[in-house]
């Protein structure tokens, strides 16, 4: 998309009706060219200032006693990270299972021949497929809530120091979420404990590194998930994701594709 | 903002004295119940301070980033909601000026958006009005007007720029 097609859509980009479809190729747009970033912000400005246009209502007395305590409850109460844990990773996952991506791949290595791995996948998939939808069905709205745009996918190949094994990982890069990583591996090998704890991280075109997961223990077929989300931190270009062993051997790599959504 | 990021108690209290009072009334106004809005109030304020570390002062005011987190909350709302009936729309140029009640309000943005507006004809504001306060893209409004689709983007485009010059000058950051 050039310069004048992205200028067309910025209007309803500021206003916040753009679709979705065309505002991921805005964003794209935006990201590398200054020129139309700034005609972004100025109307994106001047829509914002609209909302103060609206007659003031009165605020409830106390509301502002409830905002700082919620945060409070946010910043340290373990158990709602539990909760949106929960929701988030399984909502996330059902994405995954039913838009039918990389499941071969997240698959890959557990069976030698392509015929047994394909069928295996598929069985995988289908129970997958049953624990996704038990869970959104106890979740209402929230499977619908995640923007397309905003969640990438990438896959995991094995290393010639690791050799085996695969895995698929997805990440939430938003501005009005939580931002959070899911890694699946499989095909690991899982009689060798002396290897765990593997460790999962994000690294960025500059070398910053954040971790993004530990796995303890992995199942009969050598997989397991880890799900990490980031409290205060924006995982846009930490594309790089590495496994690495107990020993710090790289087991998995891949590359999240931020360009595009899943 | 670092008292933000930090969870510092007082950071958020003046954040939400400043601007408590126009999300609050976004809320009410789209969503229609003073009990939503005070949700949304909630959920914005604690999605500024998760949000915290991505606010760029080079990149957009504070206000502006704020209230586009609020009213992105609210349209995906009002989007999951499906059947929630639409509140009536009411401008500040359109009542009379409400007393403030003692609490500390964003007086300089309130006075920037009634001087954008009385630079919109009636027709540039009701057109922003369904967009922004109804949520209806430009194909929804062009299709309902019977109009081309390049005739309302402009429309939109020409309202917006109307309002932008307005503000210049006339905002705190």
């Amino acid at each position: 998309m050039n310069c004048l097609a992205v200028r067309e859509h910025l209007p309803e980009l500021a206003i916040g009706v753009l679709p979705e479809k065309e505002q991921a190729a805005v964003e794209r747009h935006l990201q590398w060219c200054a020129g139309c970033r700034k005609e972004a912000a100025d109307l994106g400005q001047a829509a914002a200032t609209f909302a103060f246009a609206l007659a003031p209502a009165s605020v409830p007395r106390g509301l502002a006693d409830r905002v700082v305590t919620r945060i409070r409850q946010a910043a340290g109460a373990p158990g709602s990270r539990r909760r949106m844990r929960a929701a988030a990773a399984s909502t996330i996952a059902a994405m995954v299972a039913v838009a039918g991506l990389g499941w071969g791949a997240v698959m890959a290595g557990k069976a030698d021949r392509f015929a047994e791995r394909a069928r295996v996948a598929e069985q995988q998939k289908s129970v997958a497929l049953d624990q996704f939808r038990h869970v959104l069905a106890n979740l209402g709205n929230i499977g619908t809530s995640l923007p397309g745009n905003e969640t990438h996918f990438g896959q995991l190949a094995p290393t010639s120091t690791g050799r085996r094994g695969g895995g698929a990982v997805l990440q939430l890069v938003s501005p009005t979420m939580l931002d959070f990583v899911i890694v699946i591996v499989n095909g690991l090998d899982p009689t060798d404990t002396s290897a765990l704890p593997y460790r999962v991280t994000l690294v960025n075109a500059v070398g910053d590194v954040l971790k993004a997961g530990r796995i303890t223990r992995l199942d009969a077929n050598g997989g397991a998930e880890t799900f990490h989300q980031f409290q205060n931190r924006d995982l846009r270009g930490f594309t790089k994701v590495v496994v690495t062993d107990s020993s710090g051997e790289v087991v998995l790599r891949g590359t999240v594709d931020q360009s595009t959504g899943a | 903002m670092e008292g933000l990021l930090a969870g510092n108690e007082e950071a958020v209290r003046a954040l939400y004295a400043r601007f408590a009072r126009p999300v609050f009334t976004l809320g009410l106004r789209l969503l229609g119940s003073a009990g939503a809005a005070e949700e949304l109030t909630q959920d914005v304020f604690l999605t500024a301070w998760r949000k915290a570390a991505r606010f760029d002062p080079g990149r957009g005011r504070l206000s502006t980033w704020l209230m586009t987190i609020a009213h992105n909350l609210a349209v995906d709302r009002l989007r999951r909601e499906t059947g929630a009936s639409r509140p009536t729309l009411i401008f500040v140029d359109e009542i009379p000026e409400i007393a403030s009640g003692g609490e500390e309000e964003p007086l300089i943005e309130r006075d920037v958006a009634l001087r954008a507006l009385t630079s919109l004809s009636d027709a540039e504001r009701r057109l922003l009005a369904r967009a922004y306060f109804g949520g209806l893209t430009a194909r929804e409004i062009a299709e309902s007007d019977g109009v081309p689709l390049g005739t309302v983007k402009t429309r939109l485009r020409t309202a917006l720029i109307k309002v932008r010059r307005a503000n210049q000058g006339k905002e705190r950051p």
